[in-house]
């Protein structure tokens, strides 16, 4: 069987979850059709928008003593009080839970108890060469 | 904070009515909002961004927070304290990010390779047991001075 047409440059450069793909790779770019537009002009209004309110509170000639910023407090909200309420016990964050919350301890707990057991075996017998440091 | 409750995140947006007050909350179009999925996690409807660092983006434009490449009132990323521009990086590499990857293991695999045969291998020039002189340091050695001492040679014709 013969070998296919050789990978597109953007296929042979394979985004991952650590890099992302540069934007001349990216068929997106030279999508120029009207949705694109459409869409694009959308996003620029809501942009001109929140840019008009933060100038008009930046500029104005008795200016808040802080201008609050909603996006940062919504995002503080959300990592901080947001995670309870929105919790749910579900197979997956149990698991999880299991694995971060429970596994180091207890593999801390086995690993030092085993330790211990064998230096008091050691030291029964009479084996144990006690170990010198100044520090 | 002094924000209402409808401008704070809340859970899960389920019908298209919440999705659309959410995006609209969040200063996004309707079409861009995609909160994370709901698994149990705690995301609630914070929207789910690319994940890109601070690193992509356009560093001419006239940001109102240059530093920190962000526009007043634009939805923050979740891991918005990790892509800052001290951190983490994630924009596109001159290599495939594979390519680097088993470039680096590669070397790595065979530098610990070599190492560990050294290890249980090793390999010197042939040695012989030390030779000292004066009859094998019969005086140092705390032989009597006046005895005659041992001979000692370290060859043979």
């Amino acid at each position: 069987m013969a070998a296919g047409p050789p990978p597109t440059a953007a296929q042979a450069y394979r985004p991952n979850r650590y890099v992302s793909l540069p934007a001349e790779l990216d068929p997106d770019t030279y999508d120029a059709s009207p949705e694109k537009r459409r869409a694009e002009a959308e996003r620029l209004a809501i942009r001109a928008r929140l840019k008009r309110q933060y100038q008009l509170q930046l500029n104005n000639p008795k200016p808040p003593a802080v201008i609050e910023d909603p996006a940062l407090l919504r995002w503080t909200y959300a990592r901080t009080h947001n995670i309870y309420p929105t919790f749910r016990p579900t197979p997956k964050t149990s698991f999880l839970g299991a694995v971060y919350a429970l596994g180091p301890l207890i593999f801390w707990a086995v690993a030092f108890k085993v330790d211990r057991d064998r230096r008091e075996k050691l030291i029964q017998e009479g084996k144990y060469v006690r170990p010198f440091s100044v520090f | 904070s002094e924000m209402s409750k409808d401008l704070l995140p809340g859970p899960y947006p389920r019908t298209p009515e919440e999705r659309a007050a959410a995006a609209k909350k969040y200063n996004m179009r309707v079409e861009d909002y995609e909160p994370y999925p709901d698994d149990g996690f705690g995301y609630g409807d914070y929207p789910k961004l690319p994940n890109k660092s601070l690193h992509e983006k356009d560093p001419w434009y006239q940001w109102d927070q240059p530093d920190m490449r962000h526009n007043w009132g634009e939805p923050m990323h979740w891991d918005f304290d990790m892509y800052i521009r001290n951190r983490v990086d994630t924009s596109p590499t001159p290599v495939p990010w594979h390519t680097m990857r088993n470039h680096l293991l590669a070397f790595l695999g065979t530098m610990l390779i070599m190492f560990a045969l050294g290890e249980f291998y090793p390999y010197y020039r042939p040695v012989g047991p030390k030779q000292y002189p004066f009859n094998n340091l019969y005086l140092e050695r705390g032989g009597d001075p006046n005895k005659e001492p041992p001979v000692v040679t370290h060859y043979e014709i």
